[in-house]
């Protein structure tokens, strides 16, 4: 009787041994990959950091500026605002007639108009 | 006496008990494992990394890159660890651009921990690796990069190499900075700062100036959109070019402004009703005030209405009509509008203004035309805003602030819009009409102040400076630019006055910004009609 139990005993010891082993070492190879991943992380991260600064050097307005009169031909012209977005009908309520009619108005004299808007600028 | 099979008994009921407190020891340990392992796994918590202390990120109102740290690998050496101190000395000064003397230097003592160099590029750190010397360290570092380089330094500042502020906003924010990962949003904006700066740097090239600056701020939330100061320097380099300056001349120094301060003069004497707008002044120069003579640049005729006084910026005009308030009511105004004391902002840099500690008849009049009192170009702007913007004095900010503040009212509302009518008169009909733009109602003063060189004022010296807002009817904005000692070209006619030089400059910077502020372009045209 006694040697059945010890036996059991013996036994129960040694699985319980190995499936602790097993589950420490599953453990310890997920701490291993949790840290390689959290250095891949804290790497790509610091790429981040510096390609940000770097596109933010790259964007800078002077650099854009000499770039485009460069290479675009564009002449230096200042902005001329044609149309403001008050301008346009409210998708709520439906604009009376008259306010449309305006608009069109105010938009035809403005392109009269836009022409002699550059001199002096 | 015990049988022998009674003993046998007893030893066996021994042994069963020992083998059950093992069997229920064995398990608790087991369980023990078990919890540790599986179920409380937690338990095990790594410690946290502790981050390296370093600065945040500072971005412009739109969030684009300001001022950034960047990760960089310093390298320490150990000479107690060579062999040959003179070999490493040799062998690192090759592949860094570490200077071989000063290494040999340090490593001829083998001892201490001596550092080879800062900022090593990946390319040295490989290097160096290469090297196989023994007693050196990498040490991660942090670098502070200023993307945009040289168009906001003034403003923004720089670091020590130990990444301690030392000027600009990376100083006066520094706590902040420090305390806090969230990047810091400051009122600049990039590209209004590049074409302040620009516009700045064209006009002094022009005009062949000293120096030159330019403040761009919205005049009801005090934010400052753009300040720049010229010449200014590279704040990636740690050390200055030739021609390069640090000082901000926007804040840290102190200026006779000259015929802009008449906007206070006039401002004082509407808020008093001491003048009507049309009544006649006499400017037959020069005008007599005790031992002194007062001159106008140029010949106005007998007689003036107050409002082309004004517009065509006469001294005599101004000085008459401020005589009417006198220094008892002049001083008080002034100090009302911040103008002498020091102005507070995130910026340490910042001059206090000097005004004659006598102030009598004489200090009013010449103080009403801009001569005897020395302030700060954002100081002005600062008193300026309140004058426009419907009478409150609003605090200039470096940090984004989207609601108006509710400042102090130094000038009643109805005093303002008289004011808007008179600088609006400056441009369509006055000294300022370069500054125009259409569509955006530009108003603004002119000041061409002449500098004291030896104890008098040279001619030839001038501070030119032009304050603009716009649209003058509903003012946003103000743009003030100013040229130190601008010489006349061509192009103005061979004058170096604030509205041949720094007026036309204001025009184009507020027809390139406007846009950029948002600010409608409108059709129709406010005339002056004061």
């Amino acid at each position: 009787m006694i040697r059945i139990l010890n036996f059991t005993l013996i036994v129960i010891t040694g699985l319980i041994s190995l499936g602790v082993y097993r589950i420490a070492e599953q453990a310890r190879m997920t701490a291993v990959e949790l840290r390689e991943t959290k250095s891949e992380i804290a790497s790509e991260n610091q790429s981040l950091t510096v390609l940000g600064a770097e596109w933010a050097r790259l964007t800078q307005p002077a650099r854009v500026q000499a770039l485009a009169q460069r290479y675009l031909n564009l002449n230096d012209r200042p902005a001329v605002q044609r149309a403001s977005v008050t301008q346009l009908p409210s998708k709520f309520a439906p604009p009376p007639e008259s306010a449309i009619r305006n608009a069109s108005a105010v938009m035809a004299q403005r392109s009269r108009a836009i022409p002699t808007l550059h001199a002096g600028t | 006496m015990r049988t022998s099979r009674e003993a046998a008994n007893l030893l066996r009921g021994r042994i069963a008990i020992a083998a059950l407190i093992s069997a229920v020891g064995f398990s608790v340990v087991a369980a023990r494992l078990v919890d540790v392992m599986v179920l409380s796994s937690t338990v095990r918590r790594e410690s946290p990394v502790t981050p390296a202390i370093k600065r945040a990120d500072i971005v412009d109102r739109n969030g684009a890159l300001i001022a950034r740290d960047l990760p960089v690998t310093d390298l320490y050496a150990t000479p107690a660890v060579f062999w040959d101190p003179a070999g490493a000395a040799h062998q690192l000064a090759a592949v860094t651009s570490a200077g071989e003397e000063r290494l040999t230097a340090a490593f001829a003592p083998k001892k201490g921990y001596i550092l080879v160099q800062r900022s090593l590029t990946p390319e040295q750190r490989d290097a160096v690796m290469q090297l196989g010397l023994p007693g050196l360290e990498f040490v991660a570092g942090h670098k502070r990069f200023y993307p945009s380089g040289r168009t906001v330094a003034h403003a923004v500042g720089q670091v020590d190499t130990d990444d301690n502020g030392i000027s600009g906003l990376e100083l006066g924010l520094q706590n902040r900075l420090r305390s806090d990962d969230d990047p810091v949003r400051l009122s600049l904006d990039i590209r209004v700062q590049y074409v302040v700066e620009h516009e700045a740097a064209e006009a002094m090239q022009s005009f062949h100036a000293r120096a030159a600056g330019g403040i761009v701020m919205n005049v009801h939330t005090g934010e400052i959109w753009a300040l720049a100061s010229l010449p200014d320097y590279e704040p990636n380099l740690r050390k200055l070019q030739p021609g390069d300056s640090v000082r901000n001349r926007m804040t840290q120094d102190v200026y006779e402004l000259g015929s802009i301060f008449k906007i206070f003069a006039f401002t004082e004497a509407v808020e008093e009703k001491t003048v009507s707008l049309d009544e006649p002044i006499n400017v037959v120069s020069p005008y007599r005030l005790g031992h002194y003579l007062i001159h106008d640049f140029e010949r106005l005729g007998p007689a003036l209405p107050a409002a082309m006084v004004f517009a065509d910026s006469s001294n005599i005009g101004t000085a008459q009509i401020e005589l009417r308030s006198g220094p008892d009511k002049q001083k008080p105004f002034l100090r009302k509008l911040g103008l002498l004391s020091p102005l507070k902002t995130e910026l340490p840099e910042m001059a206090s203004p000097l005004y004659p500690r006598h102030w009598e008849t004489v200090e009013a009049a010449t103080i009403a035309y801009g001569h005897g009192i020395s302030v700060n170009p954002l100081t002005f702007a600062a008193a300026a805003a309140a004058v426009v913007n419907g009478g409150t004095l609003i605090h200039p900010t470096f940090l984004r602030h989207r609601e108006a503040q509710q400042g102090e009212r130094v000038i009643s509302e109805e005093t303002s819009r008289t004011m808007r009518q008179l600088l609006r008169l400056v441009v369509t009909n006055g000294t300022g009409t370069k500054a125009d733009v259409p569509g955006y109602d530009v108003g603004g003063k002119t000041g061409t102040a002449e500098k004291a060189e030896n104890g008098s004022y040279a001619h030839h010296l001038l501070i030119s400076s032009f304050c603009g807002v716009f649209p003058i009817d509903d003012p946003q904005f103000l743009v003030f630019l100013m040229l130190d000692e601008p010489h006349g070209n061509r192009e103005s006619g061979g004058f170096a006055t604030g509205g041949e030089t720094a007026a036309p400059a204001v025009g184009r910077i507020i027809a390139r910004i406007a846009p950029l502020l948002g600010v409608a372009q409108r059709d129709t045209y406010v005339a002056a009609n004061p």
